[in-house]
């Protein structure tokens, strides 16, 4: 499954500079994503944990700096050459982002529809067997996203995510807005996922019991830079002001038990 | 029309006033360097599409064409209809004075086929297809709906708006021939229901009134405020913002904006097909 070896950096992000009229809000960032591993991305509301995402994947222009996925200089690639990396890359927006006017089938095939030529009957498969992915029934298929649940969205998102095998996976806080017991369970989805899969995961949030059990690394970003990055000992070792709150704070104590 | 949103500066000093008359121009300024914009992107994805024809998105073009012209039909229809009776009504009435009710035929017959076919319905789509092409378009950019489109490598010109706009193009022209159409039959019923022109009278006098060049005028000018019309309502979609009242503002926005360039549009034609001779 994985064409690089494990520990080559996926995603590498040197010096990224990002403005918004007067305020920078990424300020010289640097961070490494490894094959194969699932990193989440933590951070005070409002210090641009999704600006990052967006600016990785393109949606947000920076003034400075190079982004390489997969080992390719985004900026520097062709068209063609950015439309393969985008082909190996699936992205779960917060809201979902679903495609309001196509029903749950047409959203999931319709990364699929675009990049590869089969049959309809072929496309259903694979629309049933995503959707088995991440637990859910095929019935839902010919439901549209309005008539979904909050959590439906986020597990339908995932599956047109998935939908063209990709190799790395963005997630932009997948659980919030998630009661805790369907937080656990999409938690335990993505951990599954990623072992079977292979994925390489980025994964932006902000809750404590995903940073547990889901991730294997964190990286902690403040002031538009990455002001940490490790493993949950090496965050909880840490001296930072905001490391120390964040990871000894009431809600921390009571996830670690 | 609407620039950017004024910041509050005492507009009573000189050069609050000053500063307001320069917000508002270059916020017109902006308008226009969008348009050209979303004209220049749009005629790029044409150009990609012609190349590539397997990017042509038939079965988006094929339903928008149903919504913006199959559906609109039967209200274009009517209220060019209902405008050909008054103008024929109307002209009847004040003509009857110089005993010149016949030329009710010439009036009617000139203005509905140059100018009156057209831009009725051209400012019936701005309000109806227009508004919602922006509020489509808005409430997907809210839903992160376009940026998922670009981040699996999609050109939301080529999905979206593309087929958007062409089925507007094709749409509007068949929407003008049945509205004049629409516009002569109201007419001529009221001319002789009201004014004692039988049907007869009506069309040979009609074929003596209006020539060919008239109608073309007319068609002429419906595709390319269809292309006005999209363009306007497709960069104001793209412009919503994250909030429910910033889609309303644009909706509202796009149809305005609409409407006032297919008029300024249509005044631009006249001073063309004048100079011409047509």
């Amino acid at each position: 499954m994985m064409p690089q070896a494990a520990t080559d950096a996926i995603i590498r992000v040197r010096d990224i500079t990002v403005q918004f009229g007067a305020t920078r809000v990424l300020d010289g960032l640097n961070l490494d994503v490894k094959g194969g591993e699932i990193l989440g991305f933590v951070g005070p509301s409002g210090a641009g944990k999704s600006v990052l995402t967006r600016t990785i994947i393109g949606l947000v222009p920076k003034i400075a700096g190079r982004i390489e996925v997969f080992g390719i200089d985004l900026d520097a690639a062709s068209a063609a050459a950015r439309r393969a990396v985008e082909r190996r890359w699936g992205i779960l927006f917060q809201q979902g982002a679903l495609f309001s006017s196509l029903t749950v089938r047409q959203n999931i095939q319709f990364p699929v529809r675009e990049y590869l030529k089969v049959s309809q009957r072929l496309l259903d498969e694979i629309m049933v067997a995503k959707l088995g992915m991440v637990g859910l029934r095929p019935e839902v298929a010919d439901r549209f996203p309005s008539e979904l649940s909050g959590g439906m969205i986020k597990r339908v998102a995932l599956a047109r995510a998935l939908a063209l095998d990709p190799e790395l996976v963005f997630l932009d806080e997948p659980t919030s807005g998630l009661d805790p017991i369907g937080a656990g369970d999409f938690d335990e989805l993505v951990r599954t996922l990623q072992r079977t899969l292979g994925l390489t995961v980025f994964m932006v949030t902000h809750d404590l019991d995903s940073l547990y059990t889901a991730c294997d690394r964190i990286a902690v970003l403040g002031n538009g830079k990455i002001i940490a990055a490790g493993s949950m000992a090496d965050m909880q070792a840490s001296q930072h002001p905001w490391l120390r709150q964040y990871f000894h704070g009431k809600r921390a104590r009571a996830v670690m038990g | 029309m609407k620039g950017t949103p004024v910041v509050e500066t005492g507009a009573v000093t000189i050069t609050g006033m000053l500063d307001q008359i320069g917000r508002t121009m270059a916020g017109i300024g902006g308008t226009m360097v969008g348009l050209i914009d979303m004209l220049g992107a749009v005629l790029a994805a044409s150009g990609r599409v012609l190349i590539h024809p397997r990017g042509f998105r038939l079965t988006s073009t094929v339903h928008h064409l149903e919504q913006v012209c199959w559906r609109a039909v039967p209200i274009v229809v009517l209220i060019t209809f209902l405008i050909g009776c008054i103008i024929s009504q109307q002209g009847i009435f004040h003509f009857r004075k110089f005993g010149a009710d016949i030329f009710v035929v010439d009036m009617l017959g000139v203005l509905v086929l140059r100018e009156i076919g057209v831009l009725l319905v051209a400012i019936m789509v701005a309000g109806r297809s227009g508004s919602a092409y922006t509020a489509e378009l808005g409430s997907m950019k809210m839903r992160e709906e376009i940026d998922a489109l670009r981040t699996m490598g999609f050109d939301p010109i080529e999905v979206l708006i593309l087929p958007r706009m062409l089925a507007l193009i094709i749409a509007l022209p068949i929407l003008a021939f049945l509205g004049a159409m629409a516009a002569l039959y109201g007419g001529g019923l009221v001319a002789w229901l009201y004014g004692g022109v039988d049907p007869e009278a009506f069309l040979l006098r009609l074929r003596d009134a209006i020539s060919i060049d008239h109608f073309t005028v007319g068609i002429i000018k419906a595709p390319v405020m269809a292309a006005v019309i999209g363009i306007v309502a497709c960069v104001e979609g793209l412009a919503v913002q994250g909030s429910a009242e910033s889609l309303g503002q644009h909706t509202t926005a796009s149809v305005v904006k609409g409407i006032f360039f297919v008029i300024v549009m249509d005044g631009v034609f006249a001073i063309f097909f004048a100079s011409i001779g047509m």
